[in-house]
């Protein structure tokens, strides 16, 4: 019995924390509320016959040491060989044609403002250099800069040393940016107002920050310096192989299966309890709910220390994207650059980015949302009937605790805005809508249980990241209450398609 | 021709500290104000017969208490007076006065939340903590995190230790301070609008940050450090005006020996094979010295006064991108009486401290939202004292000086800066506007008004970009970031050219730290 | 800023000394002449009638007051019978104490918790999970502390009830002038005692009635002076004096555990999880670093040192709270916190936090005491506490 493993949530990281455990001689036991796997990576219905493969799409962040570890690539997972075609739609020029592919991206910017593309270069080579020690970060569990342990402090003075070797001026460079807005500091390199918005924009993703936020240029250099190739297939892709690969180690999985609280003795887990009224014994869960789903839900009160629970409770995990799914009855047409785009993003300047920010502010719906625009179907036809295709949304920004609440005309306002603008560059696109699903934050937690809808599980945010993620006295795996480890997108290194906080969740157990 | 030791450039409060500790030290020091009075941007001026403003800054709270010992400012007429509330009024009627009597503020808190006042000693202590943290950073001359100087290194060590000393929970509030918004920070001690609101305003003042913007509950505390007798979070007034300081502190440099010359505008530092030798004024004349310490702002210093011809590409390009961005004006009114406010009446105590219209978080922050789009805010948050009523030398008998700071007039105002001598009155207008919502007869009793936009700060006192701070006080811009990571010992990368000014560690504010650590850092690196 | 108690038109117009501190956010009297001997001795002889309305006051209540208020205290609450009175602390997650106080049972769902300092914070806080209502009364009510022996004869006098056999801890209702009012057996003089809780609207009659009525009785109005001498004597605790509230600390070592405090007694370690429970079991299970205690301080020694200076032995007839340090030998052991000449039992007390091993009674141990602006020590022995403990107390 000692020897079992729970594991609460088949997520991506959920998934990659049962195979990882499971790999390692554990009996495993994952239990996932919804009656599919995949979480935030799950396929989602909008209609019969159309559905979208996930809520987020971006398994370009899904690491490679956690494939290596897992072997993933014998359980089906294949990297994208081609860069998806990324399109900032602009509403009188060409836009820019975004790639991952610098020498591509150097040709667009030669076409797009000729003068951005040396400072490009040079950020790029800046990025480069100190790529390796957030790569580093990114995949080790976070320093414990407080801890006086030998060990420790050699790991610190290992990381420490890494930093100096960087050389001076680059090292202050990244203690100068770091605490930056991303706005400030993209100003100092590029002239282009729309590269500039485009490039901005997925600093803001999973925070509560516009692009004149402090300190928007480290989630900014989180989120770009961890990215690699796309999974081939999409998030449908990357959660079949990691179920494969759960199932393959034995993993025991049970869906439709959501867990009422822990059962805890004397600070000791001692079982899990369903809502259904079965009991698991156990000694060993691994919750990847977010930290206030986990501590403040699954837990009694009773059972837990004051502080602790203050803490958890003031994490900051305020949901401020929705996602409009479209049924399209054909393909989405822009009027920016002839072609199918399979993302295409919304916003030609950094203000726009940032007054759509300032509506949540004062609890408002953007008027003008900032959108980032998926067409899964271009990959993935079995999405929608031939000739059909499924637009996926995420629409910035959507308060959580939007003023009258979300009721149904709220959702319609939402879902008007974000069809409107996205009009804008696509005349054609209301007459194609055969069906629309709009899921604010609100619904976003009623339906996937996530705390105040956010998708990352808590706001990135300097307090929040590395060994404050999502407080410090767990953001080592550990808990106060024995037993129970955590290791969701609550935790270091925080949230997206990543899998490496589950991952280093199973290696802390 | 003369010859100093020493030549000051600005007779700002920074740059007298400096010359005052450098005379004592027995240099032979020159001060050289463009201006026709000394203070810089600490000054009182009577711009209206009778009437005298502190004209640009108003209250002290930070000047270093060992500045005021060893410059023995008191002898020299320094005197402050405490100000003992800080009053909130609220356009719903009712108000929030905290005063120096913590029961007596407890009180006043209960009455919108008795959790909150239970609170506000808890966040005393955390402050507390967290000050115990700060101040001696304050204190010291900043070490670069890439040095391999022996004792920059161990001073890195020691702030390490600092830092791993305060435990996790410690280092966890630490970093929350450092970098979470004022408001944010606040949400998780306290319930009420009508505390958290004019708590978190002390994160924004002099920045061009809104109370939602990451890092400013920093500033939050580097308010909360302000001492008067070494008591915690008391400011106050000095007698006479902000400029009673400036003229203690020169009376004090005059008598260890110092001389001072004002309307003496400088046109160039002289340099020579890359080493300052003197200055050259707007007149023509030269003087030399063995070094010359700027007492003005970075840009100023680098690019104006040294001349980009003198400087690697790379310090110009670093030295553009600090950040100045002025964001606040001030209002300055003569009164023929006391303001009565609506919510409580009368000329008490209550209105002897500082006023904030800082009615909620929301208010505040949308006076932010106009700024970050080039437009003063319609309704801004105003921090109002009025002097008169605790030190009536400032005044005609039963007369008033009504002292309003003013957030946000932002320097870059979509028509461009240079358009706010046309934008000037309707600024004062909207001033007085805001403050006729809470005195229903402000427009009868003004007498006289004197507006100031970022612009007017900028031509008058030489501020940058009006910044008051010489400089964003965010994080990149602090410590050894302040004014760039090369010259944040006071140093510059001309030899003997030597920075005093609140552009360089520890900041802003009327507290004489830069001055008086930069000629400290003069005398221990020798050549003066 | 202070507010006035709703008896404080009549004690204001018998306080002829204007010797008044502040309590909680009133005006409390210290004591009505300038000599606290005549309070004093009324406590102690007949009654002394204290207002004790600044007393913080929260009313709890709901369906899981009982489950809640057990999860806050170091002792089980749902034990407590309705109509019964408890003497408890809390702490926080370490074990360090917030505050002491006492939680009376009103009802089935509704209980009265006092504390020595707000605590709303706290009980606010610790809410989540509780079907419970916590609200502020302290305003609402007056309350007068009647304590002495003749007390329980007088108020069976006033209320027309034979309160005689309230129980020690028990609570009752009663009329008193015509009025509504509670009666618990409590107080903080260590002698026999009650403590009447009137509507704030209803006070004066009640403070009237008493003070009529109780003439007969030797009823004196008594001070805080006089109540701060009788609870020394008792040996009972003063938040802020013996021990400090832990979230009012800014370093730990300032911090104390209920065993560091003689409180250990009342700690129920083996029940449902409560707040501090792991670190008091291994508090308990490693022992703690201090012990309060009560000391003895030498008479003769005293005396001796006065005589030395040519001066016959002087000590302040009110106790003292300023804290000496205690030595064993040239080490520092420890502080006594607060202290009084007793005049009842003619010996010179004091309260005294001690390390380890120098708790044990017939330790002795010496004293800083200054004569004449001169240190000296004196000896002092470990007594038991209480120091006065008359049967009547609890019979």
């Amino acid at each position: 019995m000692s020897e079992k493993v729970i594991v609460i949530g088949g997520g991506h990281n959920g998934l990659t924390a049962a195979a990882t455990l499971a790999r390692h001689g554990r009996s495993v036991v994952l239990l996932e509320k919804r009656s599919g796997l995949g979480g935030l990576a799950a396929p989602f219905e909008i209609a019969d016959g159309y559905r979208v493969p996930g809520l987020l799409h971006d398994t370009d962040r899904f690491r490679p040491a956690v494939a290596r570890a897992l072997e993933l690539h014998q359980h089906g997972l294949q990297w994208r060989e081609t860069p998806r075609t990324e399109l900032g739609l602009s509403a009188k020029g060409r836009g820019v044609l975004l790639s991952s592919n610098r020498e591509a991206m150097a040709q667009e910017l030669q076409q797009h403002s000729p003068s951005d593309v040396q400072p490009y270069h040079r950020l790029m080579t800046f990025l480069d250099s100190i790529r390796h020690i957030v790569e580093d970060l990114f995949d080790s569990p976070p320093p414990a800069p407080a801890k006086r342990e030998l060990g420790e402090a050699i790991k610190m003075l290992k990381k420490g040393w890494a930093f100096r070797r960087l050389g001076a001026e680059t090292m202050i460079e990244v203690l100068r940016i770091a605490p930056m807005c991303i706005a400030d500091w993209l100003n100092e390199h590029f002239e282009s107002a729309h590269l500039k918005a485009l490039l901005a924009s997925p600093a803001l993703l999973g925070t509560w920050m516009g692009p004149w936020s402090a300190g928007s240029t480290t989630t900014w250099l989180l989120d770009e310096l961890t990215r690699g190739r796309a999974v081939a297939g999409g998030p449908a892709a990357l959660v079949d192989s990691l179920r494969r690969c759960a199932e393959a180690a034995g993993v025991e999985i049970r869906t439709g299966c959501p867990v009422r609280h822990l059962q805890l003795e004397n600070g000791r887990v001692r079982g899990v309890e369903l809502e259904s009224g079965e009991t698991i014994e156990t000694a060993s869960v691994l919750a990847t709910t977010d930290a206030q789903t986990t501590f403040l839900e699954l837990i009694r009160p009773a059972d837990l220390g004051v502080e602790f629970a203050e803490r958890i409770a003031n994490v900051r995990s305020r949901g401020l994207v929705a996602k409009v799914h479209l049924a399209l009855s054909g393909p989405l047409e822009n009027t920016t650059r002839p072609g199918s785009f399979e993302r295409m993003r919304t916003g030609e300047h950094v203000d726009d980015l940032e007054r759509a920010f300032d509506a949540v502010k004062y609890r408002q719906i953007s008027e003008r949302p900032i959108l980032d625009v998926w067409v899964p179907s271009l990959e993935d036809s079995s999405l929608a009937p031939k000739g059909h295709h499924v637009v996926s949304i995420l629409a910035q920004f959507a308060p959580y605790d939007l003023e009258g609440g979300w009721t149904d005309a709220a959702r319609v306002t939402l879902g008007d805005r974000v069809v409107d603008t996205l009009a804008e560059y696509a005349p054609g696109l209301k007459k194609r809508i055969v069906a629309r699903q709009v899921l604010s934050p609100a619904d976003l937690e009623g339906e996937l249980g996530l705390t105040g809808g956010h998708l990352y599980h808590g706001e990135h945010a300097l307090d929040q990241l590395a060994f404050l993620r999502p407080v410090f006295d767990c953001a080592h795996y550990r808990t106060p209450i024995e037993g129970l480890i955590v290791g969701g997108s609550s935790c270091h290194p925080g949230g997206g398609l990543t899998g490496v906080p589950g991952w280093l969740a199973a290696k802390a157990l | 021709m003369a010859h100093y030791d020493a030549i000051i450039i600005g007779g700002g409060h920074n740059g007298l500290v400096s010359a005052a500790v450098l005379a004592k030290a027995g240099r032979k020091v020159l001060v050289l104000e463009r201006r026709h009075v000394l203070g810089g941007a600490a000054v009182t001026e009577e711009i209206y017969p009778g009437f005298k403003y502190s004209v640009c800054s108003y209250v002290v709270s930070l000047l270093r208490p060992e500045i005021i010992r060893e410059l023995q400012l008191p002898r020299f007429g320094l005197e402050i007076l405490p100000l003992d509330c800080s009053f909130l009024p609220l356009p719903d009627g009712r108000s929030l006065a905290r005063w120096g009597d913590a029961e007596r503020t407890r009180a006043e808190v209960s009455k919108f939340s008795a959790r909150d006042a239970e609170r506000a000693s808890q966040f005393g202590h955390a402050m507390v903590r967290m000050g115990q943290l700060v101040r001696p950073i304050l204190k010291m001359v900043p070490p670069s995190p890439g040095s391999m100087n022996p004792s920059q290194l161990l001073d890195l060590l020691q702030l390490g230790r600092r830092f791993q000393g305060l435990g996790p929970e410690g280092l966890a509030l630490a970093t929350k301070m450092m970098t979470m918004s004022a408001a944010d920070f606040l949400d998780e001690w306290f319930e009420s609008e009508a505390l958290k609101a004019p708590m978190s305003v002390s994160g924004i003042i002099g920045t061009f940050q809104g109370v939602r913007s990451p890092g400013t509950a920093y500033v939050l505390l580097h308010h909360y450090m302000g001492e008067i007798d070494g008591a915690y979070r008391s400011w106050g007034f000095a007698k006479g005006g902000t400029g009673a300081i400036s003229n203690a502190i020169a009376d004090s440099a005059r008598h260890f020996g110092a001389e001072i010359r004002t309307e003496a505008p400088i046109g160039r530092v002289r340099i020579e094979g890359g080493k300052a030798t003197g200055v050259i004024l707007e007149n023509g004349d030269e003087i030399a010295a063995n070094v010359v310490v700027s007492g003005v702002d970075p840009h100023r210093t680098f690019l104006g006064l040294v001349g980009e011809e003198h400087l690697d590409p790379d310090l110009v390009k670093r030295i553009r991108r600090f950040k100045m961005r002025g964001s606040s004006g001030k209002v300055n009114l003569a009164l023929d009486r006391a303001p009565s406010f609506t919510c409580r009446p009368g000329d008490g105590p209550h209105i002897r401290g500082d006023i904030a219209i800082a009615p909620s978080i929301d208010y505040l922050e949308r006076a932010y939202d106009q700024a970050k789009y080039g437009e003063f805010s319609t309704r801004p948050y105003l921090n109002v004292v009025i002097p008169s009523l605790t030190d009536p030398s400032v005044a005609p008998p039963g007369k008033h000086v009504m002292s309003c700071f003013v957030q946000y007039a932002p320097y870059r105002i979509k028509e461009g800066p240079e358009h706010w001598p046309e934008k000037r009155e309707a600024f004062g207008d909207t001033v007085v506007d805001t403050l006729e919502e809470y005195i229903p007869d402000i427009r009868d009793i003004i007498l006289h008004r004197q507006v100031l936009s970022p612009w007017d700060l900028e031509q008058e006192f030489g501020l940058t970009e009006g910044n008051i701070f010489h400089g964003e006080l965010s994080l990149e811009q602090l410590f050894f970031l302040r004014p760039t990571a090369d010259w944040s010992r006071y140093r510059t990368p001309v030899r003997h050219l030597w920075m005093c000014g609140s552009g360089t560690h520890p900041g802003g504010g009327i507290m004489g730290a830069p001055g008086w650590l930069a000629a400290r850092e003069m005398l221990r690196a020798g050549g003066v | 800023m202070s507010r006035h108690s709703p008896f404080h038109e009549r004690t204001a117009a018998l306080c002829t000394s204007y010797r008044w501190k502040e309590w909680a956010g009133y005006h409390a009297v210290c004591s009505y002449d300038t000599s606290v001997e005549r309070e004093y001795f009324a406590f102690r002889h007949a009654a002394g009638l204290l207002d004790a309305s600044p007393l913080i006051k929260y009313d709890v209540r709901g369906p899981d007051a009982a489950a809640y208020l057990s999860r806050l205290s170091v002792r089980r609450i749902d034990k407590l019978a309705v109509g019964r009175v408890v003497y408890c602390c809390w702490v926080d997650d370490r074990g360090h104490v917030i505050d002491d106080g006492t939680i009376a049972r009103l009802d089935e769902d509704a209980y009265r918790v006092t504390t020595g300092e707000p605590e709303l914070w706290w009980l606010e806080q610790n809410r989540r999970g509780y079907d419970v209502s916590v609200e502020e009364t302290t305003h609402r009510y007056g309350v007068l502390a009647l304590q002495g022996p003749s007390s329980g004869a007088i108020l069976s006098a006033v209320t027309g009830t034979d309160l005689t056999g309230l129980r020690y801890f028990g609570l009752t209702s009663a009329r008193l002038a015509d009025r509504d009012v509670l009666v618990s057996r409590t107080g903080y003089t260590g002698d026999l005692g009650y403590e009447v809780w009137v509507e704030a609207e209803h006070a004066l009659p009640v403070w009237d009635t008493l003070m009529t009525e109780g003439r007969a009785y030797g009823i004196v109005p008594a001070g805080l002076d006089a109540l701060d001498v009788t609870r020394i004597e008792a040996g009972y605790l003063l938040l802020g004096i013996d021990y400090k509230s832990a979230p009012r600390c800014l370093i730990d070592a300032q911090k104390s555990s209920p065993y560091e405090i003689g409180l250990g007694w009342m700690v129920q370690l083996d029940r449902e999880p409560f707040i501090g429970q792991a670190a008091l079991r291994a508090e308990k299970e490693r022992g703690s670093e201090w012990a309060l205690v009560g000391l003895d301080v030498s008479w003769t020694a005293l005396e001796a040192l006065y005589e030395r200076h040519g001066l016959p032995p002087s000590l302040a007839t009110h106790a003292w709270r300023t804290a000496a340090p205690l030595y064993d030998g040239k080490r520092q052991i420890g502080q006594a916190t607060s202290g009084t000449w007793s005049p009842t039992l003619k010996r010179n007390l004091a309260l005294a936090t001690v390390r380890r091993g120098y708790d044990r009674v017939g330790t002795r141990i010496e004293i800083e005491t200054t004569v004449e602006y001169r240190r000296h020590t004196i000896p002092a022995t470990v007594v038991d506490r209480p120091f006065f403990d008359p049967e009547r107390r609890r019979s």
